[in-house]
C-alpha cells in the first residue's frame, strides 16, 4: 500500500512517515500541493493524506479536487490543524474519504488509511470484473 | 384442477439460484456493499460518541473552549456526511432526501458557530475626551469607564487616548493570525497545564513578532504627538489593556491582561504588541476557558494614558466586599504607584471610612511599607526599598482619605452600584482616578459550628490570622508555590500556599480548593479572582510558608482565619457552594444551542409511519435512520438478488434451530451450500460470545406469575397486532444473526420482547462498540418500565451507558479491548434469554430481589467463568 503525505510542517511529515513505515506502509511525503500532483504523475499511489492549509498557489481543497478529478480511484484523507467547518464540509463534498483534525490519533489515522485503501481495492476489482465480463461477451 | 395445481407449483417454484460469472459479479457487489456497511457503522459509531462527548460537556463539570465546540461540530459533520454517502452507495440512492435534511440542519449549526461581532466604527484611535460608557465595544470597558468618569462624572483623570478594538482586529487580520491561533488551540490538551503553558508562550511570541500595519502605526504616532503637545513636555504613558467585556459585573478579568507603566515613545509599539499578546497569557487563557468566554469575543483595545507622578496610590472599594450590609468605604493605600496594592505584593495601609452621618474615619491600620513602585527615569517602573522613616508613616493623610471616600460615594451614586476604584495622589496633592469597575460583593457566610467541631478546630490550629478574602471552608493537601514553574505540577483540589498574592497564581484557582498567602490585600487582583471563583482564601497569614509544607493535609476555615491540621469535616450547610462557572457562559450557550440540532432523537420507532428521511430534525435522527436502513439493505440483498449465498440460513446445532444467520463476509469458515449453517463453522467473534451467554444457563421457563401478571399479558396480546401469530413483519419476525468475523447484529424476538444487539469487536480497540436495544413486552406499562429499570441497573453495573425512554432501553459501551467486549456480549446473551419474561413478577418486591441476586450469581458463576 502506497501512501503520500502532503504537509508543510516538515517535522510532522518526518514523524508520520517514520511511524507509518514501522507499520509496513510504503509512505513518502512532499511539502505542498503542486509537488503532490507532480509526484502522483510520476509515481501513482493508493492513498493521499493531505493538509488543508498549505503554502503554494492552491488550497488543500483545490488540490483534493485536482486529484479526484484526474485519478478518481485514489482516496484522499484530509488531515488538518485548521478547524474550519466550511472547509470540512467542502472537503467531504469534493470526495474526500475523511476529514480529520490534528492532533490525530496515530492508530485512528492508520485504520482510516487501511479502510481507504480497501475501498480503492474493491473499486478496482469491480472494474476488473466488468472488464472480464465485457471480454467474455465479446 | 390439475391446471390449478400446476399453476401454484409454477407460482411458488423458486427461481433457480444464480451461478457462474453472474454469481461472481454479485459476490463482488456484495463485498463492496459490505465495505460501505462497515464504513457506515464506523461513521455511525463516531457520531454517537461525539454526541456523548457533547452531553458530558453540557453537564458542566469541566471547562471547555470554542475549539472544543468547533472541532466537535467538524467531527460530527464529517461523520454524518460519511454516513449518508455510504448509505447512498449501499441503497443505490434510495434515501438521498437525507442530503437536503442534512443541509438544513448543518446550516443552522454553521450560523451558530460562525457568528461574529462586527464593529462598525472604523476608527483606530479615539481621544479620551471623546469616550463614554456606551463605547465599550470599541475601546474596551476600562477605557469606556474612564472616559465616562472624565466626561460625565467630571472627575480628574489623566489625559490620553484609546487604541480601539478595530485596530486590534486590523492588526490580527493584517498578519493572518487568527487561523494560526485557532489551530494551536485545537492541538492543545486544555486540561494539561504544561501544554497550556507552551501554548501561551507560543501564541504571545507569534503576536509580538507580527508587524503593525503602517497606517495604524501612523495614527497611533499622531495621537501620541498630540498628547505631547497637550502636556507640553515629552510624556511617558501607561499602556493599559482594555478588553471588551473586561470589568463588567459578571467577569472581572482581574489581572488577566498586561498593563505597562512609564512607556516612552521609543518603546510604544513593542509594548502595544505585548499588551495585545497578553490576551493569551496563561491566566487569561485559563480564565476564559473556566468561564466559557469565547476567544473571538475578546478584542484587545489598549488605553494610552499620561503617567501620573504618584506620591501615593491604591485601590478603594465603595463598600465592604465581604459584607453587603456594611456601607463603609475601604481604602488600601501605599507609597508610590498603586501597583503595589494591585499586585498584592506589599503590605499596605487600610483606611475604613464610614458614611453614615458625616464622613469620618472609623478604622486605620498603618503597616510598615518596606518598598514602593516608582518610575525609572527612562523607562518602566521599579520596586525601591524605603529606608527612611516614611515607611512607617501613613501613605495618605486623614484628609486625603476622606476626600477619596467622598469621590467613592459620588461614583457609587453615579453608577448606582458599589465600585472598585484605582486612584493616585500626585505630588501636588491632586487626586486622579485611574480605573473604575463594578465591585463584586459577597454575602457573609454564617457558620454554626457544632460543639464537637469547635473543640476539634481548637485542638488542631497550625496557623491563624490575616484577613478573609473569600469566605469558605476547605480541606486538601497544601501545595507551596514559589515560581511560575510550580504552577505546572499543581494538583487538582490542593490548597495553594504562597508568599505573595501575585496575579500569576490566578491561573490555578480553577484547581485550588483554597488559597493562603503571607502578604496581600483584599483589593489585589488575586483576591478579586478568588471571590469570582468562590475559592476560600485568607491573605496576610503570617508564617504560612514556613508552617505549611507541600503535601500536608490541612483544613482552611476563613470564619476563624485559621488553618487546621488534617481533614475536618463540616456540616453540609457550612460547606462552600458547588462551583459551576462554565454553565450559562457564552461558550456553554453556543454548545447548548448547537446541541439542539444534534442530540434530540425524534425517530424512535423504525416501524412507525413517520420513520422517513423528511422527518429527520436532528443529526441524531439522520444517524438513527441511516443505520436502520443500512441494516435492512444488507439483509435484503440476498433475497432481492435471489442469491442464496447472501441469503439467510438456518442455524444447525445438533438439530435445526429457530435461529437464522446471514453471513456478511467472513463470519463462517466455509460457505455453506445448503440451507443450514453449522454452529461449529461460525467464526464470528461477537456472535460466539453472545451464543456462549445464551446457552450459559438453561432457561427454566417463565417465572411463576402472580395473578395480575397473566391478565396483563392477555390484555396486551389482543391489542397489539404485532404479537398475533400470522401477522409477521419483515426480518424482525425471527431471531437473526448478521455476522462477519468481527461484527454481529443479533435481532431477537422471543416471546413478547424485541431486542437488538449490535457489536463490533476486533483488534481496533478504539472502534469497538456494543449497542443493545430492548423494547416491548406484554404486561402493563408500569411493569414494563420497572423491568426495563431492572435491566438497566444490571447493565450499568457492567459499565454500560444506559438510556431509558418509556419502555425503550438503549445501552452502549465502546472503546474497550476484545476480552472486555466479549465478556459484555456474554452478559447480553444471557440477559436476552433470561430477562425476557421478568415483567410478570415486577410488582412483587421480594421476587425482584430474588431474581436480581440469581442473575448476579449466574453472571458470576456461569456466564463469565469460562475464559475463552
Amino acid at each position: 500500500m502506497k501512501v503520500l503525505f502532503v504537509d508543510d510542517e516538515t517535522d510532522f511529515l518526518d514523524i508520520i512517515i517514520k511511524r507509518m513505515k514501522k507499520r509496513n506502509i510504503d509512505a513518502s511525503g512532499v511539502s505542498d500541493g503542486e509537488k503532490a500532483i507532480e509526484r502522483i504523475e510520476k509515481d501513482p499511489c493508493d492513498v493521499v493524506v493531505l493538509d488543508v492549509k498549505m503554502p503554494g498557489f492552491k488550497s488543500g481543497i483545490d488540490i483534493l479536487k485536482d486529484i479526484k478529478c484526474r485519478w478518481p480511484l485514489i482516496e484522499v484523507i484530509m488531515l488538518t490543524g485548521h478547524a474550519m467547518l466550511d472547509a470540512a464540509r467542502a472537503g467531504m463534498e469534493s470526495g474526500a474519504f475523511d476529514y480529520m483534525v490534528k492532533p490525530a490519533d496515530i492508530d485512528e489515522l492508520y485504520y482510516k488509511i487501511k479502510d481507504a485503501h480497501q475501498k480503492k481495492s474493491l473499486q478496482e476489482s469491480k472494474i476488473k470484473g466488468i472488464e472480464n465480463m465485457m471480454k467474455e461477451k465479446v | 384442477m390439475k391446471k390449478l395445481v400446476e399453476f401454484f407449483k409454477n407460482r411458488f417454484k423458486k427461481e433457480p439460484d444464480v451461478e457462474g460469472p453472474d454469481a461472481e459479479e454479485l459476490r463482488i457487489a456484495f463485498k463492496e456493499r459490505y465495505h460501505h456497511f462497515k464504513l457506515l457503522l464506523n461513521a455511525n459509531n463516531s457520531a454517537l460518541e461525539i454526541m456523548t462527548g457533547i452531553e458530558q460537556a453540557l453537564a458542566g463539570k469541566q471547562p471547555f473552549g470554542m475549539s472544543f465546540v468547533k472541532s466537535n461540530c467538524i467531527a460530527i459533520t464529517v461523520s454524518l456526511m460519511r454516513l449518508i454517502k455510504n448509505l447512498e452507495q449501499l441503497s443505490e440512492g434510495k434515501y438521498n432526501q437525507l442530503y437536503a435534511r442534512f443541509d438544513d440542519i448543518w446550516n443552522k449549526i454553521s450560523v451558530l458557530i460562525e457568528q461574529k461581532k462586527e464593529g462598525k466604527d472604523e476608527r483606530f484611535v479615539i481621544p479620551l475626551t471623546a469616550v463614554d460608557r456606551t463605547m465599550a465595544d470599541l475601546v474596551g470597558s476600562k477605557m469606556a469607564n474612564l472616559g465616562e468618569i472624565l466626561n460625565k462624572v467630571n472627575l480628574k483623570v489623566p489625559s490620553g487616548f484609546a487604541i480601539t478594538a478595530h485596530a486590534y482586529q486590523y492588526f490580527i487580520d493584517h498578519n493572518d493570525l487568527q487561523s494560526e491561533i485557532d489551530r494551536r488551540f485545537i492541538a492543545t490538551d486544555i486540561t494539561n497545564m504544561e501544554a497550556l503553558y507552551t501554548l501561551n508562550a507560543d501564541i504571545q511570541k507569534l503576536i509580538i513578532e507580527a508587524e503593525i500595519p503602517k497606517d495604524l502605526e501612523t495614527e497611533i504616532q499622531n495621537a501620541y504627538h498630540a498628547l505631547e503637545q497637550e502636556m507640553g513636555v515629552p510624556v511617558a504613558v501607561a499602556l493599559r489593556s482594555s478588553a471588551m467585556g473586561e470589568d463588567s459585573a459578571a467577569n472581572s478579568f482581574a489581572g488577566q491582561y498586561r498593563s505597562e507603566l512609564n512607556v516612552r515613545s521609543e518603546n510604544l509599539f513593542h509594548k502595544y504588541k505585548e499588551i495585545m499578546a497578553s490576551k493569551y497569557s496563561l491566566t487569561a487563557i485559563t480564565y476564559r476557558l473556566n468561564k466559557g468566554i469565547r476567544d473571538e469575543d475578546i478584542a484587545m483595545s489598549v488605553g494610552c494614558i499620561a503617567m501620573v507622578d504618584a506620591r501615593s496610590g491604591g485601590v478603594m472599594y465603595t463598600r465592604n466586599p465581604l459584607d453587603t450590609s456594611d456601607s463603609s468605604v475601604f481604602i488600601n493605600s501605599a507609597w508610590g504607584l498603586p501597583k503595589a496594592v494591585v499586585d498584592g505584593s506589599v503590605d499596605c495601609d487600610l483606611f475604613v471610612v464610614g458614611r453614615k452621618g458625616p464622613i469620618q474615619i472609623s478604622f486605620k491600620d498603618i503597616k510598615e511599607k518596606k518598598n514602593q513602585f516608582l518610575c525609572f527615569a527612562d523607562n518602566g517602573v521599579c520596586q525601591f526599598d524605603i529606608t527612611e522613616h516614611t515607611k512607617d508613616q501613613p501613605s495618605i493623610s486623614d484628609d486625603e482619605a476622606m476626600r477619596l471616600a467622598e469621590l467613592a460615594v459620588r461614583m457609587e451614586q453615579y453608577y448606582g452600584s458599589p465600585q472598585d476604584i484605582e486612584w493616585a495622589v500626585a505630588r501636588d496633592g491632586s487626586i486622579y482616578i485611574l480605573q473604575c469597575r463594578p465591585l463584586q460583593q459577597m454575602e457573609t457566610l454564617k457558620m454554626d459550628y457544632p460543639d464537637e467541631l469547635i473543640w476539634k478546630t481548637k485542638e488542631n490550629v497550625i496557623v491563624s490570622g490575616g484577613i478573609a478574602i473569600c469566605p469558605g471552608f476547605a480541606s486538601g493537601e497544601a501545595f507551596a508555590v514559589n515560581s511560575p514553574g510550580d504552577t505546572v505540577n499543581f494538583p487538582k483540589g490542593a490548597i495553594l500556599v504562597a508568599r505573595q498574592a501575585l496575579p500569576l497564581w490566578a491561573s490555578l484557582l480553577n484547581k485550588a480548593a483554597a488559597v493562603l498567602t503571607e502578604h496581600g490585600t483584599f483589593a489585589g487582583h488575586l483576591a478579586n479572582v478568588a471571590r469570582e471563583f468562590k475559592v476560600p482564601a485568607i491573605f496576610g497569614l503570617k508564617d504560612a510558608m514556613s508552617k505549611l509544607k507541600t503535601g500536608d493535609l490541612i483544613t482552611v476555615d476563613t470564619n476563624h482565619l485559621s488553618v487546621y491540621a488534617g481533614k475536618i469535616d463540616v456540616p453540609a450547610h457550612v460547606a462552600a457552594p458547588e462551583k459551576s462557572i462554565i454553565e450559562g457562559s457564552p461558550v456553554y450557550n453556543i454548545l447548548l444551542e448547537v446541541s439542539k440540532h444534534i442530540i434530540p432523537l425524534n425517530l424512535l420507532d423504525p416501524y412507525a409511519s413517520d420513520f422517513k428521511p423528511e422527518n429527520c430534525k436532528t443529526f441524531h435522527d439522520i444517524t438513527r435512520f441511516a443505520h436502520e436502513k443500512s441494516v435492512q439493505e444488507m439483509f435484503n440483498f440476498g433475497k432481492e438478488h435471489n442469491f442464496s449465498e447472501r441469503s439467510s440460513k438456518q442455524l444447525f446445532y445438533k438439530v435445526p434451530m429457530q435461529w437464522w444467520i446471514l453471513n456478511l463476509d467472513d463470519g463462517v469458515r466455509e460457505e455453506a451450500k445448503g440451507k443450514y449453517i453449522r454452529l461449529e463453522d461460525i467464526t464470528s467473534v461477537p456472535m460466539m460470545a453472545l451464543w456462549d451467554g445464551i446457552v450459559a444457563v438453561p432457561w427454566d421457563g417463565p417465572p411463576p406469575i402472580d395473578g395480575k401478571g397473566l391478565a396483563a399479558v392477555m390484555f396486551r396480546s389482543t391489542t397489539n397486532r404485532d404479537l398475533v401469530p400470522g401477522m409477521k413483519s419483515a426480518y424482525t419476525e425471527r431471531n437473526y444473526f448478521m455476522i462477519s468475523k468481527n461484527f454481529c447484529s443479533f435481532t431477537s424476538r422471543l416471546g413478547y420482547h424485541f431486542s437488538i444487539v449490535e457489536a463490533l469487536v476486533s483488534e481496533r480497540t478504539a472502534e469497538n462498540y456494543i449497542t443493545f436495544r430492548f423494547k416491548g413486552g406484554a404486561a402493563d406499562n408500569q411493569r414494563r418500565i420497572r423491568r426495563i429499570q431492572f435491566i438497566a441497573d444490571i447493565l450499568t453495573d457492567h459499565s454500560f451507558r444506559v438510556e431509558l425512554r418509556e419502555d425503550n432501553l438503549v445501552a452502549r459501551i465502546e472503546g474497550f479491548d476484545m476480552d472486555f467486549m466479549i465478556e459484555r456480549l456474554k452478559i447480553l446473551g444471557y440477559l436476552t434469554m433470561h430477562a425476557r419474561q421478568l415483567d410478570m413478577i415486577m410488582s412483587n418486591e421480594s421476587a425482584i430481589n430474588y431474581y436480581r441476586s440469581k442473575i448476579d450469581n449466574d453472571i458470576k458463576t456461569a456466564v463469565l467463568s469460562k475464559k475463552n
